[in-house]
């Protein structure tokens, strides 16, 4: 008897583990690849501008690496650092570091990115992510969301440009930070922070 | 005419067996108070929600289940709070963390949705929440809404949308200056993009987690998953 307990037992067991197991596990709503590493070398990329011009990662980036940042034009909150985005680009740029924004938003035509960024002066070239591939790529799920890579396009900060979505909260200012330490040649002290932010809007 | 009398007898047996069966169940009722039960609830969602306790009671209305499950019980006897729709507390870190933390008392599985009136996928799956809300608060689900609006929007457009909704669920909106804190402590695997869905088991552990809009049905299976352990 005991014989004929012994399979139905084992694969009942078997079910329940798989079901907890299952029932436990997170999911996402994408089920998105986790971001790269930290210390990840990035491949080259090429996408389009807003005007179909297209250009690659490596040629865009400064001698001394670049600020991916994903934004939108209907966010909110990716609207709130427009100023701090085009202030930061300003600032870098002449350190050598160059900010790419990249839309992968599939409600927002390419048209608008360029009108949008016409419209909060953003300077910086921003790219169009059709299909959102980069995103997928760089598991990138929200607006705003910043990786840096150093010349040699390897991945050195993963996370917010701020702590507070107002000015006047910043108390942590890690990505500048990040970008300091970066140029003075010290490993990154803090990457990986989070904060709230729009979904990219994904092709379903 | 002859039969009349054994109608009336059969009648009266049924009748009386009808009887004996609701007796028996009404006795073997482990809290058979409504009251009590009433009291039960109050208290342990006092625990995390301030504002439900001083309510007057014409705030809430018994509901009953029996009706669609007969032989009923007591225990199928809950309150539901009949809050206006549009009522919005602000609460900070520590308030979070309150929410989150579960009462060895409660019993019921906690099902937190984070989201903001910018935030469209948001938008778009708060029907299904308000649903989902309506659905389940005879099983006996704790459902809090967590706004990340702004705190200038607590009084404008948070209380115009949940009206718009007529979400009727306790609704927070967390008023902090660092978000990473309050992420990190709701889940380490959340980067802080929204909606964020999480249901949390009579243990206060994880069951299911969507980042992102909803899909009604996954979430409604893993709800009864929840609600159908603890029948």
């Amino acid at each position: 008897m005991k014989k004929n307990y012994a399979l139905p037992l084992f694969l009942a067991s078997i079910l329940i583990v798989a079901f907890a197991a299952v029932a436990g596990s997170g999911r996402n709503g994408s089920d998105l690849p986790a971001p790269p590493a930290i210390g990840t070398t990035l491949d080259d990329f090429k996408l389009p501008d807003a005007d179909g011009a297209e250009h690659s990662l490596k040629l865009l980036a400064g001698k001394n690496g670049a600020v991916i940042i994903f934004v939108a034009t209907k966010c909110p909150v990716s609207n709130a650092y427009n100023d701090r985005m085009e202030k930061l680009a300003q600032d870098y740029k002449a350190k050598g570091i160059n900010v790419i924004g990249i839309n992968s938003n599939n409600t927002e035509p390419a048209p608008e990115v360029k009108s949008h960024a016409g419209e909060k002066h953003l300077t910086f070239t921003i790219l169009k992510d059709d299909g959102n591939k980069i995103a997928d790529r760089l598991g990138a799920t929200k607006t705003p969301e910043v990786y840096v890579t150093d010349a040699n396009l390897k991945l050195v900060y993963h996370g917010r440009i701020d702590n507070s979505q107002k000015i006047e909260g910043i108390t942590s200012n890690d990505l500048r930070e990040a970008l300091d330490e970066m140029l003075a040649g010290k490993p990154i002290s803090k990457t990986g922070g989070a904060a709230f932010g729009c979904t990219i809007k994904r092709v379903s | 005419m002859k039969s009349i009398p054994g109608q009336v007898a059969i009648s009266a047996v049924g009748l009386m067996i009808v009887l004996g069966a609701s007796l028996a169940a009404f006795a073997q009722t482990p809290s058979a108070s409504p009251a009590k039960t009433v009291n039960q609830i109050l208290s342990v969602r006092g625990k995390y929600f301030d504002d439900l306790v001083p309510l007057p009671k014409k705030h809430y209305i018994p509901e009953c289940c029996f009706c669609h499950k007969p032989p009923f019980s007591f225990n199928d006897w809950r309150l539901k709070p009949v809050r206006p729709p549009g009522e919005v507390r602000e609460i900070d870190f520590e308030g979070l963390k309150k929410i989150l933390q579960r009462d060895p008392k409660d019993t019921r599985p906690l099902l937190v949705n984070f989201w903001a009136t910018w935030c469209d996928p948001c938008r778009e799956e708060f029907p299904d929440l308000v649903k989902l809300d309506a659905e389940y608060t005879a099983k006996r689900l704790n459902f809090v809404a967590v706004s990340l609006d702004d705190i200038s929007d607590i009084k404008t457009a948070v209380p115009r949308f949940l009206k718009e909704m007529k979400a009727t669920m306790p609704v927070v909106l967390l008023n902090v200056n660092d978000p990473e804190p309050a992420i990190h402590a709701v889940d380490e695997k959340w980067d802080g993009q929204l909606p964020a869905t999480f249901l949390y088991d009579k243990d206060g552990r994880v069951v299911f987690k969507y980042f992102g809009r909803i899909k009604p049905e996954e979430l409604r299976s893993a709800i009864d998953k929840q609600v159908g352990s603890k029948q």
